[in-house]
């Protein structure tokens, strides 16, 4: 594009932005409204990725030995423990062990113990998984392999809650894409509809540059540049109506925080969900001046 | 310049507006189109700057093929051609130095060069003082002389006018077919589509006859103004 182009090109949009300021701010309100709404969802989302990201790392599993294995035994369970494909690091917790951490964990109220001793509680295996076997089906299929290795009992780990987790973040991303899918499209009409009325609004001078001969990307161009500026504006001021939103949140419902594991804490969306809301700002923006431009340059 | 081989145009469902048309314009001609309302001129100089396509037959215009042409190779047809039309067609939010410089920054000519070009040109045409008013403060003749500054701003090698005098009393009028003459003396060929059977006694110039979409005579005579 020649320089002079360049130059009409910006007088255009300022122009615009300042004839039709109301306008502009309307439809990037517009635009706002629904990128939070598909924010919202990303966040949720993000957040419960997280969560189970936080619970996964302490995902262990805890199988109990049998009572009086030799140390060549409990060796001989650990190294087959170990050449399992989804375990990363086996431990072994012998009685005092766990005996100690039982009286720790009942902190003040270790007395209700006198008189026990170590014998009750058995020894047991703390296996860790690989990052990517986390999740149910990998547990149990893990659980039922440790429980065909003999000299172990019985074998415990968190239930079903994992896989509900899993279940509820899957269901959230397919809200984000399904919901704000049909969010996207209404927006890309509604962008559409306004730079419609922008565009009838300067048919006269659309029509005049068409007659003396100015190139169609040259007519195009202030109006696609006016509704990527309205896109990015939008996600500018949903990214800050979500950010007050979050902060509301974490400081009136600290139960919500308290949810989160210490490895992971509720987080506002990460580079990657403002970048996403970003582009779609931009990219609603952009599609919807060119869907306009292009039915009325048609006709 | 200008050639129609067999053009006809048909509006939908069947109504033919122009029928069979064969032209030949030469380069540096002062062309009157007439006939009465209705009779095509203005759906064939619509063709000529390919605001509308033929239904069938050739148009070349300047060495360009019309029916072979893309958007990008309408606009590079338009930047050769000045148009001038009989409501003006100017942008009331600007003013006339801004409705004749917007015609030459869009062809990509600076903003400088643009405004010079077009206070040189309302000057000429006497409309200095009126540079920084808008089209509804000046007077029909006057908006059509800005049009007219719009038209030549970059320089065209044709200029097509429909009925650029409609809208003008009878002595504006005239001096508006003046001012395209004066123009055509400087090498532009000028076509101009009007009803006013008036000018071509005082004008002494080829016109091409149009009757119900058919071409119905076509006189070749010698440009130049005769006395009334």
């Amino acid at each position: 594009m020649k320089f002079p182009w360049v130059a009409f090109v910006g007088r255009r949009v300022v122009k615009s932005m300042r004839e039709f300021l109301w306008t502009h701010v309307l439809t990037a309100g517009i635009m706002a409204l629904t990128l939070a709404i598909f924010g919202g969802f990303v966040l949720v989302q993000q957040n419960l990725q997280g969560l189970l990201r936080g619970w996964g790392n302490q995902l262990e599993v805890f199988a109990y030995l049998r009572d009086g294995l030799s140390s060549t035994e409990i060796q001989s369970i650990l190294s087959q423990a170990r050449s399992l494909p989804e375990v990363e690091e086996v431990r072994h917790v012998s009685k005092k062990e766990a005996w100690e951490n039982f009286k720790k964990g009942l902190g003040a109220q270790s007395g209700v113990l006198e008189g026990l001793t170590a014998e009750i509680l058995p020894s047991s295996l703390d296996v860790r998984l690989k990052k990517s076997h986390r999740e149910q089906a990998s547990v149990e299929a893990l659980a039922a392999k440790l429980r065909a290795i003999q000299g172990i009992g019985e074998v415990e780990y968190p239930g079903e809650w994992v896989g509900k987790l899993h279940l509820v973040t899957l269901g959230v991303q397919w809200a984000k894409w399904i919901f704000g899918g049909f969010l996207f499209v209404a927006t890309l009409f509604i962008v559409g509809s306004t730079v419609k009325l922008a565009i009838l609004s300067r048919k006269d001078e659309i029509e005049v540059m068409q007659l003396v001969g100015a190139p169609e990307g040259l007519i195009k161009v202030p109006f696609v540049i006016e509704g990527m500026i309205q896109g990015i504006f939008g996600a500018i001021l949903s990214v800050l109506f979500l950010w007050l939103l979050f902060l509301l949140l974490t400081f009136r419902l600290p139960s919500l925080v308290a949810v989160f594991p210490s490895q992971s804490q509720l987080r506002f969306l990460d580079l990657s969900g403002v970048s996403l809301l970003f582009f779609l700002g931009w990219f609603i923006g952009a599609g919807g001046s060119l869907f306009s431009l292009r039915r009325f340059l048609k006709t | 310049m200008i050639q129609l081989y067999r053009v006809s145009k048909v509006y939908p469902p069947n109504f033919p507006a122009l029928t069979d048309i064969h032209v030949e314009i030469e380069k540096g001609e002062f062309v009157f189109l007439t006939g009465p309302s209705g009779a095509g001129k203005s759906t064939l100089l619509r063709l000529l700057f390919r605001a509308e396509e033929a239904t069938s037959g050739q148009i070349i215009v300047n060495g360009r093929n019309l029916n072979r042409m893309d958007r990008a190779g309408v606009a590079h047809l338009r930047q050769e051609i000045g148009l001038v039309f009989q409501e003006f067609k100017l942008l009331s939010t600007m003013t006339a130095l801004e409705n004749v410089a917007l015609a030459a920054e869009v062809v990509g000519v600076s903003r400088k060069e643009s405004r010079s070009r077009a206070f040189q040109l309302l000057r000429d045409l006497g409309l200095k003082d009126k540079q920084d008013a808008r089209p509804p403060a000046l007077s029909a003749g006057e908006q059509q002389r800005v049009a007219i500054a719009r038209a030549l701003v970059n320089s065209p090698i044709l200029v097509f006018a429909d009925e650029p005098t409609g809208n003008l009393d009878a002595e504006v009028a005239e001096e508006t077919m003046r001012l395209f003459l004066k123009i055509h003396e400087k090498g532009t060929t000028i076509l101009i589509a009007t009803h006013d059977t008036g000018f071509l006694k005082r004008f002494h110039s080829r016109a091409i006859s149009l009757q119900h979409g058919r071409l119905a005579s076509d006189t070749k005579l010698d440009p130049r103004e005769v006395t009334p």
